[in-house]
């Protein structure tokens, strides 16, 4: 009988809800309209619209006028780091960010050294934080935007994004906080914050795939310049005609995430904690990053003496995401954790355990288990 | 195999039951190791030999899938060919597991190792 599977990547994308799939299905069952047009069906379909972009708006206690409804969170880090350098380089073609981000914050900054702006790229602590000093010392006079996440994608450490903005106000750069990993992980407001810009994700708490948000700040509003043209929806940031099922799918989820927001990273932390205590009492499990100032849905390990796909392969009926992807055979280690200082044969044998709503203390103990007993295996093929 | 499955169903089955795998206990085994930094990769391969063939072949290894599976293929066929001229062709074995052809290095390392316990056949390990 084959072993249960257990899914434990919810870092890469979640279920949708069936609440978000019934509001979806609900929205594509409606009467036709274009949220642009004025006909009743237009009409409809701009209600609700505005009524997700509420929802989305009130997770991170933002202004619903400063939500600009984009493809995923990717285009919003793009249009930020992309709008925000072309739109401010009469001011300076500097900018500042950390080695860890998502490729969707260091490709399009990539794409802009291409066009003559310089970035600084720092390099966190061991524990992958960012000291924010750092932030202000990598300022110049032409800095216009600093680019942190607010969670790691693979390792989940928690960056101190309100003592970063005060050096980017120091400096008078602008701000850009990637929270695709955050947004209904771990209660935090724009305000709090106080960055200019935020990308917000939806398939990663259990909203649709296809659809993320750009927070803009209203007063004062950062220059951006759009990436497409046509339509001027969005405020002219991002025109096209507007997905209203996928919107209605992200709105239902942020409002979920938002009942859920006062429980659900606790008992995540929990979850979390309690594979780790599993975990770490075998030899050789290290935990990456920060210990405490962490996201509770995330724990990345790296384990010694075996190989990193070799032990994925042996955990095949448990989904997780690993420290590279070396099937391809090049077996190139995650660029986070060799920033992070982990060797590359360590960086290779990495797992990242991700948690979701759907997920249990059974799932959990399981798992470990599973880990346990595949450790166990191959380092019995290969003897310290 | 399908695109999106990433290891043959051979690689999968040596996988699972690893043919020969372990250090041998007893005497009369000679031993050759090899390995690849980048990957971590390491191998050692045991080989024992009677009347100039090789009667047995067990292995110890750190490594991805298609390497185990690579020196579980191997300990099942080495089993009476001669010594003399003892070999592997790397290519030919990963294409018999469907190996990108990035992981070539990988089988090289068995290679190196099957090669050199060949050449400290009836020396003994240390």
């Amino acid at each position: 009988m084959s072993e249960p599977f257990i899914y434990l990547d919810y870092a890469a994308t979640t279920p949708p809800d069936p609440q978000v799939r019934a509001a979806m299905d609900e929205c594509l069952a409606a009467a036709p309209g274009n949220a642009s047009s004025s006909h009743v069906g237009g009409r409809a379909a701009r209600e609700r619209v505005e009524a997700a972009r509420a929802e989305v708006a009130a997770l991170v206690e933002a202004p619903p006028e400063a939500i600009v409804f984009t493809s995923g969170a990717t285009e919003a880090d793009n249009l930020a780091i992309l709008g925000a350098a072309r739109g401010n380089a009469a001011r300076g073609r500097h900018l500042v960010s950390v080695r860890t981000e998502h490729r969707a914050v260091l490709d399009p900054l990539a794409r802009l050294a291409r066009e003559g702006f310089r970035t600084t790229l720092l390099t966190p602590g061991r524990d992958g934080l960012v000291d924010p000093a750092a932030v202000g010392r990598a300022c110049e006079p032409g800095t216009t935007l600093v680019s942190v996440m607010l969670v790691n994608n693979e390792i989940g450490v928690l960056q101190d994004i309100a003592a970063i903005a005060a050096e980017c106000r120091r400096h008078g750069a602008l701000l850009h906080v990637d929270a695709a990993q955050a947004a209904g992980r771990v209660p935090f407001t724009v305000r709090g914050l106080d960055a200019d810009l935020v990308s917000l994700a939806a398939h990663k708490i259990h909203g649709p795939v296809g659809v993320g948000a750009l927070y803009v700040r209203r007063e004062p509003r950062p220059t951006l310049v759009p990436l497409s043209f046509g339509g001027g929806q969005e405020a002219g940031l991002r025109p096209g005609t507007l997905p209203v099922h996928q919107i209605v799918g992200m709105g239902t989820a942020y409002a979920l995430a938002r009942a859920a927001l006062a429980a659900e990273p606790a008992r995540l932390a929990a979850l979390r904690e309690r594979l780790w205590s599993a975990l770490r009492s075998l030899p050789g499990v290290h935990l990456n990053g920060h210990p405490t100032q962490r996201a509770p849905h995330i724990l990345n390990v790296s384990v010694d003496g075996v190989d990193g796909e070799a032990l994925l392969f042996a955990l095949g009926s448990v989904a997780l995401s690993a420290g590279s992807a070396c099937n391809s055979g090049h077996g190139e280690p995650s660029y986070v954790l060799r920033a992070l200082g982990r060797d590359d044969v360590l960086a290779q044998a990495s797992l990242r355990f991700s948690f979701g709503r759907p997920t249990t203390e059974a799932e959990i103990d399981l798992a470990a288990q599973r880990v346990r007993a595949a450790v166990l295996r191959l380092r019995a093929l290969a003897p310290a | 195999m399908s695109t999106t499955e990433p290891y043959a169903p051979l690689v999968a089955q040596l996988f699972a039951e690893l043919p020969g795998a372990g250090r041998p206990a007893g005497p009369g085994w000679a031993c050759g190791e090899a390995r690849e930094p980048l990957s971590g990769t390491w191998v050692r391969v045991y080989l024992q030999a009677a009347a100039g063939r090789v009667a047995a072949c067990r292995y110890e290894v750190r490594g991805c899938p298609h390497t185990v599976a690579a020196l579980g293929l191997l300990a099942t066929r080495l089993a009476g060919q001669a010594v003399a001229g003892l070999d592997v062709d790397p290519a030919a074995l990963a294409r018999e597991l469907g190996a990108p052809a990035a992981k070539l290095g990988r089988i090289f390392v068995i290679q190196d190792a099957l090669r050199s316990a060949a050449l400290q056949l009836n020396v003994g390990c240390p």
